[in-house]
């Protein structure tokens, strides 16, 4: 296998990311866009301006967000499986939008009371799943978190089961739906309330850059190096949380995205943290705008949830990745 | 041999839950010697160097370096006196050797400092030749032989630019050639770099040709120490071990054959 070329792959990114932007706003079920724009027409304009490039650059900032969180989720818990909503915030979030459906529509400051919920109930999740995972002070901390994640987020698929069976055909639909992730609603309010947390939370883990590339070479080092193991743990969970948990609700929990990218780009990228955060941001962007276009066109005029698009992609992925592996 | 020495520990003590693993045991380790731990399995060989490198923190006892309390020293500073080399690593780091170094100098760099400096890629560069690895800085480290492998984690703990370095078995499981490498890089490190060392060792062998003292551990009690001469005598290892052992002259230091005959 050739050896990784941080520069040169993250220079490539960046091109990748730039014609993502450029290209796939002109890609959808209105296929003569580029004609009708160059010759001036308004609802070719409206069309890019207004609805297919806040959408691209949503996608872009979710997918860079659910490429980094997956990544420094393998990182930490030095699972290549280890994604996102492996704490349950996919299901929190689930659970509130259920919730929300069931209940009533409204806003609240703005936001659908849908989106504001999911983000109350994926926080409440990784709390919940942080509080008892770290509550007991020695041992295998993150194989309880682990464990911790997955009986809460099987609660929660329970409790979302329960509020299906309660409601009717046409909130039951809408609640599939929404669990099967869809960029359909962006527009730019959307955006300025994505990028913060996506732009800050991958900030911030470049940050601990260091620290996470000693969590690499184990927890004992990193801690004879004066890492304090507790802190950094509390300080990657929370950051990745709060950012999964703005994009879930805004997006629904789309999946294989935090899984897929950073295994791919680890080999083209290395595995150096300060390499490959910026490389999963760009390229997990680029790879979820992609996978929209992709659902907007495939069958057009109807469209497939994204979610679907990056699901259908995960399952042969991985396969792939099982068989490339070279054996130890 | 009077003023503060570089490490002092009093009383130390581990335990856990009611069982007393380790200690109290009283230590003095001097700037500039080397300071070999041997005894048999669960004697708390490993405890002793994880509570020299304040990873763990002392049920009973204190430590003091240069004669300030551990407890009042910031993790990172610690960490800039003292380095370890832990006996078990995740096998698969995926990091390159040039990668794996440069960590050593986590504890020198600041918070919010993205890149290294100057000094950070020269004290790297000085631990890669010393330990004599450069031509496999851009190998990743779970390509490489155990014996490689030592070596990449001795050089990290080498650009981490301690005053003393703490080994846990740094032989076991390599084999002979591998062994006598990685040796004859501690015997080296030893001679040229005036670091205090202590390694805690099954390898008699290593503990004679390295040690200047031997702390001879059983059952979390020092049962002797003393020079190699002192502590590698049939009737002291008989003791440490419960099973025979032959000594013979090996140059100036002793060299220990286990009697594996009934």
């Amino acid at each position: 296998m050739t050896r990784p070329h941080p520069r040169a792959a993250l220079a490539l990114l960046g091109l990748l990311w730039l014609a993502v932007l450029a290209g796939a706003p002109l890609l959808g079920s209105h296929t003569a866009l580029v004609r009708e724009l160059l010759a001036g027409d308004p609802t070719a304009r409206a069309i890019f301006w207004q609805l297919r490039l806040p959408r691209v650059l949503l996608a872009l900032l979710a997918g860079g967000g659910l490429a980094v969180s997956g990544l420094s989720f393998q990182t930490l818990f030095r699972n290549p499986l280890a994604e996102p909503y492996t704490l349950g915030v996919a299901s929190g979030a689930a659970l509130g939008a259920v919730l929300a459906l069931r209940l009533t529509e409204g806003q609240l400051l703005g936001f659908p009371l849908l989106t504001l919920l999911a983000f109350a109930g994926a926080l409440a999740a990784t709390g919940l799943v942080v509080g008892l995972g770290t509550r007991r002070r020695q041992g295998d901390e993150t194989g309880t978190l682990l464990l911790a994640g997955i009986a809460v987020s099987l609660s929660c698929s329970a409790l979302i089961l329960f509020l299906q069976y309660l409601s009717d055909s046409t909130q039951t639909f809408r609640m599939v739906r929404w669990m099967m992730g869809g960029l359909s609603v962006a527009g730019y309010r959307e955006v300025l309330w994505l990028l913060p947390w996506v732009v800050g939370g991958s900030a911030s883990l470049l940050l601990l850059r260091w620290d996470l590339n000693l969590l690499l070479t184990g927890e004992e080092l990193a801690a004879s190096r004066g890492v304090d193991l507790g802190r950094l743990r509390l300080r990657i969970l929370l950051l990745t949380s709060v950012m999964i948990a703005a994009l879930v609700a805004m997006a629904g929990p789309i999946g294989f995205v935090g899984l897929m990218v950073p295994h791919i780009l680890r080999r083209f990228v290395g595995h150096d943290h300060l390499a490959l955060t910026p490389a999963c941001l760009l390229g997990g962007g680029a790879f979820l705008a992609l996978c929209d276009a992709g659902a907007r066109v495939v069958m057009a005029p109807a469209e497939l949830p994204v979610g679907v698009v990056t699901a259908l992609l995960g399952g042969p992925f991985f396969l792939w990745l099982l068989l490339l592996r070279k054996p130890r | 041999m009077s003023g503060s020495p570089l490490l002092a520990a009093r009383g130390l003590t581990w335990r856990s839950g009611a069982r007393t693993l380790l200690g109290p045991l009283d230590l003095r380790i001097e700037a500039g010697e080397c300071l070999m731990v041997v005894g048999p399995n669960g004697a708390g060989k490993t405890t002793l160097l994880r509570l020299l490198t304040g990873l763990l923190a002392p049920s009973a006892g204190e430590i003091r370096l240069r004669g300030r309390p551990f407890a009042d020293l910031p993790r990172r500073e610690r960490a800039r006196h003292l380095a370890y080399v832990p006996q078990v690593r995740p096998s698969a780091v995926p990091l390159t050797v040039f990668e794996v170094v440069l960590l050593g100098r986590y504890p020198h760099l600041g918070p919010l400092q993205l890149a290294p400096r100057a000094e950070d890629f020269r004290a790297v560069e000085e631990a890669l030749s010393v330990v004599g690895i450069g031509d496999l800085r851009d190998r990743p480290v779970d390509e490489l032989s155990g014996g490689e492998r030592q070596a990449v984690y001795i050089a990290a703990a080498l650009a981490q630019e301690t005053e003393m370095l703490l080994l846990d078995e740094p032989t076991t499981h390599l084999d002979a050639r591998h062994q006598r490498e990685v040796a004859a890089l501690l015997l080296k490190l030893k001679a040229e770099s005036g670091r205090t060392v202590v390694a805690a060792t099954h390898d008699l062998n290593l503990a004679s040709l390295l040690g200047d003292r031997l702390l001879a551990l059983a059952c979390g009690r020092v049962l002797a120490q003393g020079s190699p001469a002192e502590i590698l005598r049939p009737e002291v290892l008989a003791e440490l071990f419960g099973t025979r052992f032959a000594v013979v002259r090996g140059g100036e230091r002793p060299v220990t054959l286990l009697e594996l005959s009934p």
